[in-house]
């Protein structure tokens, strides 16, 4: 997997580059703002770029602005966006219409080294990773719809699962249940909310958040 | 000691010598001019007003003239605003004493509205009745003055009578003419030329001292607004200020404590995984990385220690909570160059001011280290009723600048959200001392 990282903070980019290049990916570049991002995915066509929201000159939301450039301009590249604060607004603009290749995480998730990374290859190969946290606050601004509180806690757990963009054979890994399990849960989830059933990670991911987001 | 008769007459001696000087100080030369140059904006803006007046009147009491004629009426309010403004700087100038301004009008959007808005202004119908009371003032004004010019001239009788003889003297009392055909005549018109001039300053201080209680009264802010126009300010700055505060702490937190915090957890993740789950023993290069990786992360956890330690000290010295004389001790003690510390407070201040007062000595005991080279500071606090004096004088190069940098505006707006005050005096060479002045209660 080819890499470009984004990151304002020297201590975090370096981190991140060791603990690629550790797990055997190329970084090929590591820069510290939005415009620097924009011409090294440019120059090096990775397959996944590493995005900080708050990057200078403003502090604010350049990472963002630059990774929404980048999903517009070059739709072979994945991008991840992560940062200290979930903003359900955020993950809005940065999805608009379109979960492939996309993922926002928290900074804290680069703890759990082998999730982050997987959540990373997800993206790369056209996946999605959404932080539960982005998950629970929709879930939590949605409270008020009918349909979800007729969801059962498991189906609620699943739901989250499945908005963060696992499959179900990931969904049923973390809640340590058998796959048929998992598909009738996914089945009676649909049912309820009235989503059309779809084949494939990321429309199911698009369906879950077009019906929290409304 | 000193009986009472000798009291008295010390009293009375001094009085004397108070009442012969009079004439020659400054005071009274600005006071001359005063009543001398708001005369003819006095006359010329009466007549102005007052026509303006009537004709607006007059046409908005007719019925098709209604609109023109109050049009005429917002002409003659914003003239009179004007003529207030020129007389107000003129008090301003010649009396070495700031008149404060009112608020300036505030113009409504649509015409309607602001023509409403324009009849309404209240200081622009104070400002006519100043122009209207102005005319007999500056009359007054002009006859005190009128003592100056003719107790010169008859001062002067004795050199001149001779050569206009027959001559008449002119005094501003009634029936005070009277004609010089002698020396006797001349020395009479002399006493009478000191007495006037004599006389002069208490006139002209009298007519001057009421004019200023006008222009404070009908053209300044009204009371209550000026007090209200304070508030409004010192609120908005310390909103803003606090405001700031909690940005800078987020912004701190963001690009210093958790960045470090999250580095730190990536590094022990690593770690972690090196390691391996199952108890597998590592070989020689692999237990090497994770030394170095769990080194790494112990450095970040002490250097977020350290940052974290030094934003709690930033948002509350915890050392205030002894009070604000052992906090300023402690800052003495740690500043590098020595400092002289007395504090002389009868009780504590509140929280609030206790805190800005620490800061504020924090940072002007930072700038003196860095910037005025100085061998030693002196910080003294003293109560003065119901409020407090912190004064820091350093014996550095001085020419400290107030606008520059964002030390010192940062502390004078800080002050300035409690009614505080700080003043700066810091001549090219030094020595800079530097003033703030807290209320005990915030």
């Amino acid at each position: 997997m080819r890499v470009v990282i984004a990151e304002d903070a020297g201590l975090l980019r370096e981190g991140l580059t060791t603990m690629l290049t550790d797990r055997g990916h190329e970084v090929c570049a590591a820069v510290a703002d939005g415009d620097a991002l924009i011409a090294a995915v440019a120059r090096h066509q990775p397959d996944v770029a590493v995005v900080d929201i708050r990057m200078p000159p403003t502090h604010t939301d350049e990472g963002l602005r630059a990774a929404v450039a980048l999903r517009r301009d070059h739709p072979g590249t994945g991008v991840l966006v992560f940062s200290q604060y979930i903003e359900t607004r955020y993950a809005a603009r940065l999805l608009e219409g379109n979960a492939s290749g996309v993922g926002y995480l928290l900074k804290d998730r680069v703890a759990d080294v082998a999730e982050f990374a997987d959540a990373l290859e997800r993206v790369a190969t056209g996946g999605t990773a959404l932080d539960p946290e982005v998950v629970s606050q929709l879930l939590g601004a949605s409270r008020r719809s009918s349909g979800l509180a007729s969801l059962t806690a498991r189906e609620r757990d699943v739901l989250s699962l499945m908005a963060e963009g696992r499959s179900n054979a990931g969904i049923a890994a973390a809640l340590v249940v058998t796959g048929g399990a998992v598909e009738k849960h996914v089945a009676s989830i649909f049912a309820k909310l009235r989503l059309p059933p779809s084949e494939g990670d990321n429309r199911r991911v698009l369906a879950v958040l077009r019906y929290l987001g409304s | 000691m000193l009986g009472d008769n000798e009291v008295m007459r010390t009293t009375a001696g001094e009085l004397a010598g108070a009442a012969l000087r009079a004439p020659f100080t400054r005071r009274a030369r600005r006071e001359l001019g005063f009543c001398l140059a708001g005369a003819v904006p006095a006359v010329a803006g009466f007549f102005l007003v007052v026509a303006l007046l009537f004709a607006g009147t007059a046409l908005t009491a007719t019925l098709a003239g209604a609109f023109p004629g109050l049009l005429v009426l917002v002409l003659m309010l914003r003239l009179a605003r004007r003529l207030g403004g020129l007389h107000r700087r003129l008090a301003g100038r010649l009396l070495g004493r700031p008149f404060a301004a009112p608020p300036p009008f505030v113009a409504a959007r649509g015409l309607l509205r602001r023509l409403d808005a324009r009849l309404r202004d209240g200081a622009g119908w104070r400002a006519v009745a100043y122009t209207a009371l102005k005319l007999p003032l500056a009359l007054l004004e002009l006859y005190a003055a009128s003592f100056w010019v003719s107790g010169a001239i008859n001062v002067a009788c004795p050199l001149w009578w001779r050569v206009f003889s027959p001559s008449q003297i002119v005094t501003p009392l009634p029936a005070g003419s009277f004609g010089v055909h002698n020396t006797a005549g001349a020395f009479a018109a002399f006493l009478v030329g000191s007495a006037t001039l004599l006389a002069a300053p208490w006139l002209t201080r009298a007519v001057t001292t009421a004019d200023g209680w006008l222009i404070r009264g009908l053209l300044g802010p009204a009371q209550l607004a000026q007090r209200v126009a304070e508030l409004e300010t010192s609120r908005s700055l310390a909103v803003d200020e606090a405001a700031a505060a909690l940005r800078k702490v987020e912004r701190d937190l963001h690009d210093g404590a958790q960045v470090r915090l999250a580095a730190l957890a990536l590094g022990l993740g690593m770690a972690k995984e090196k390691l391996g789950d199952d108890g597998k023993p590592l070989d020689i290069g692999q237990a090497a990385r994770v030394r170095e990786l769990v080194d790494a992360a112990h450095r970040s956890a002490k250097d977020a220690l350290v940052e974290l330690r030094d934003l709690a000290r930033g948002i509350h010295p915890p050392v205030l909570d002894a009070g604000l004389a052992d906090a300023l001790a402690t800052l003495a003690a740690q500043s590098i160059i020595p400092v002289g510390l007395t504090v002389d407070l009868a009780g504590r201040p509140t929280p609030a001011i206790e805190t800005i007062a620490y800061f504020c000595a924090a940072e002007l005991l930072a700038n003196a280290a860095k910037h005025s080279g100085a061998n030693r500071v002196i910080m003294e606090l003293a109560q003065h009723g119901e409020s407090f004096l912190m004064r820091v004088t350093d014996d550095g190069i001085g020419g400290a600048d107030p606008t520059r940098g964002s030390g010192l505006p940062g502390l004078v707006q800080r002050v300035r959200t409690v009614d505080g005050r700080l003043t700066l005096d810091s001549p090219p060479g030094g020595p800079t001392v530097i003033t703030v002045e807290l209320p005990l209660r915030a």
